[in-house]
């Protein structure tokens, strides 16, 4: 399934819209915000349709799933978007993952677990805020240009060291980025050593920039950002992911995907695409793959890419973050 | 006092919502402690031991309570029993400790639930053991417990 898909649910005593553009979007929050009513009206609309009471408008049909029989569900329904409430088990389980990444749904998923197994993006964490009837889903983690902790516009975050989620070519482009401006740029060799790697290394003075793939750290959001509430000095900076980044320099020879940039939800299917952060490295490569100099490779980054042309574009797209000495 | 295990708790319950469904007594709304609870998470006052009164949903039975109220109530009225605590969100975090301060009680939790991030507070970790005052020292050990946990 591709594109954005606009909800709307309502009944007498409460009303709910939302838009879900990704195959994963995750609800959170306080106790009592409404997240179970949301699923229950759903699941009262799907059985008993305009009897039910409930309004329910979408352009693609909504369906929930409990514990019984979910495998086969799955399985069977095709372009729709699945309402999963808390409670149930195999949200954490192997299979789960497996049958969602094959899926052709849209998954909207109540739970407050870490799904590490799915790949899902910070900007698909949402809460709902009650105002009278209406229960308005905002986005749990706020940001300014993919920057997230202690940020205001009017202050620059100058990081004195950095740590990158990622051991390849990322870490190689900050550890460049880094030596340039005489810090220093470890690895946290994955996703779910972000909090290890911040207690090994914050013993140095200053900021620390933490570096990470927005696409795909959903499941680890929730620590983090309870980290950088307590710690001293951290900001994460979250983009998509380090290839978004690249391409968004629109710095590359031949390479304008600025329409695609604007809205990737028109152009990535779930299906095809565990997470926006696989398709833009597949963009990067396929876009690349027939340029020697510039055929991108995750694994090791290519010299041209350390280029002070594309550096610098990098660090203009990379706002309030002060790279220069 | 509270202790907290990370991640999979053999025999804690997962489905709080339904175990409480099927084992609520109508005693358990009498408490002032309920009533608060019920108050302050909800915005809802109790009528009787079967009838709450909701601002959004009108007069509902307690199965109508959100997860985390329900949860807090088992808590409250079962304290031998483990409960899966991340069917709370972090308003429900204060009547937690509040319950841990009245009696021994362990609660499950498989995510980073904030207890406040100026609170202190004494949580045992059942996991490895250690005793911590504060989130500073909570989240680097539950993290370590929650990224243990088994992906089956």
């Amino acid at each position: 399934m591709k594109d954005s898909h606009r909800i709307i649910v309502e009944s007498r005593k409460v009303k709910y819209d939302f838009t879900v553009k990704r195959n994963i979007t995750i609800l959170t929050g306080d106790s009592g915000s409404g997240k179970t009513v949301l699923i229950d009206l759903i699941r009262d609309y799907r059985r008993y349709g305009s009897d039910s009471g409930v309004f329910l408008s979408c352009d693609r049909e909504c369906r929930t799933i409990d514990n019984e029989d979910w495998e086969r569900q799955i399985s069977e329904i095709s372009n729709s978007i699945i309402f999963i409430d808390e409670g149930n088990r195999f949200l954490t389980s192997r299979k789960f993952a497996e049958l969602v990444q094959k899926s052709d749904n849209y998954f909207v998923i109540a739970t407050r677990e870490k799904l590490p197994m799915l790949s899902y993006s910070v900007n698909e964490i949402y809460g709902f805020r009650k105002s009278g009837k209406f229960h308005e889903a905002r986005q749990k983690y706020n940001e300014i240009y993919h920057l997230y902790g202690e940020i205001s516009e009017q202050r620059m975050v100058c990081p004195q060291y950095v740590l990158t989620e990622d051991s390849n070519s990322g870490y190689e482009f900050f550890s460049d980025l880094s030596k340039q401006k005489n810090i220093c740029c470890f690895s946290a060799n994955g996703k779910s050593n972000i909090i290890f790697g911040l207690h090994k290394i914050k013993k140095k003075e200053g900021t620390c920039l933490v570096i990470v793939d927005g696409a795909a750290f959903g499941s680890e959001m929730r620590d983090v950002s309870e980290y950088l509430k307590v710690a001293d000095d951290i900001v994460l900076y979250a983009p998509e992911s380090f290839e978004w980044l690249l391409l968004s320099t629109n710095a590359i020879p031949n390479v304008n995907v600025s329409p695609i940039l604007e809205h990737p939800e028109k152009y990535i299917d779930s299906k095809e695409y565990v997470s926006w952060e696989r398709f833009f490295t597949t963009l990067l490569v396929k876009r690349t793959q027939n340029n020697s100099l510039w055929a991108y490779s995750k694994k090791k980054l290519p010299a041209v890419y350390l280029s002070s042309k594309l550096m610098n574009a990098a660090k203009k797209l990379m706002k309030l973050i002060q790279w220069d000495v | 006092m509270l202790t907290i295990i990370y991640g999979d708790a053999e025999n804690s319950i997962y489905n709080t919502s339904v175990y409480f469904k099927n084992t609520y007594e109508p005693e358990w709304f009498e408490s002032e402690l309920a009533k608060k609870m019920i108050k302050d998470i909800d915005d809802s006052d109790v009528l009787s031991g079967e009838c709450i009164n909701s601002p959004v949903l009108g007069q509902i039975p307690p199965e109508r309570l959100s997860g985390g109220v329900k949860t807090l109530l088992l808590m409250l009225n079962e304290p031998d029993k483990i409960f899966n605590a991340s069917t709370c969100g972090d308003n429900c975090a204060k009547w937690i400790l509040e319950i841990g301060k009245q009696k021994d009680l362990t609660i499950n939790l498989r995510h980073m639930m904030s207890f406040g991030h100026n609170t202190e507070f004494e949580i045992k970790i059942e996991n490895g053991g250690e005793i911590v005052h504060s989130m500073r020292e909570l989240i680097p050990i539950a993290s370590r417990y929650l990224n243990e946990m088994k992906q089956e």
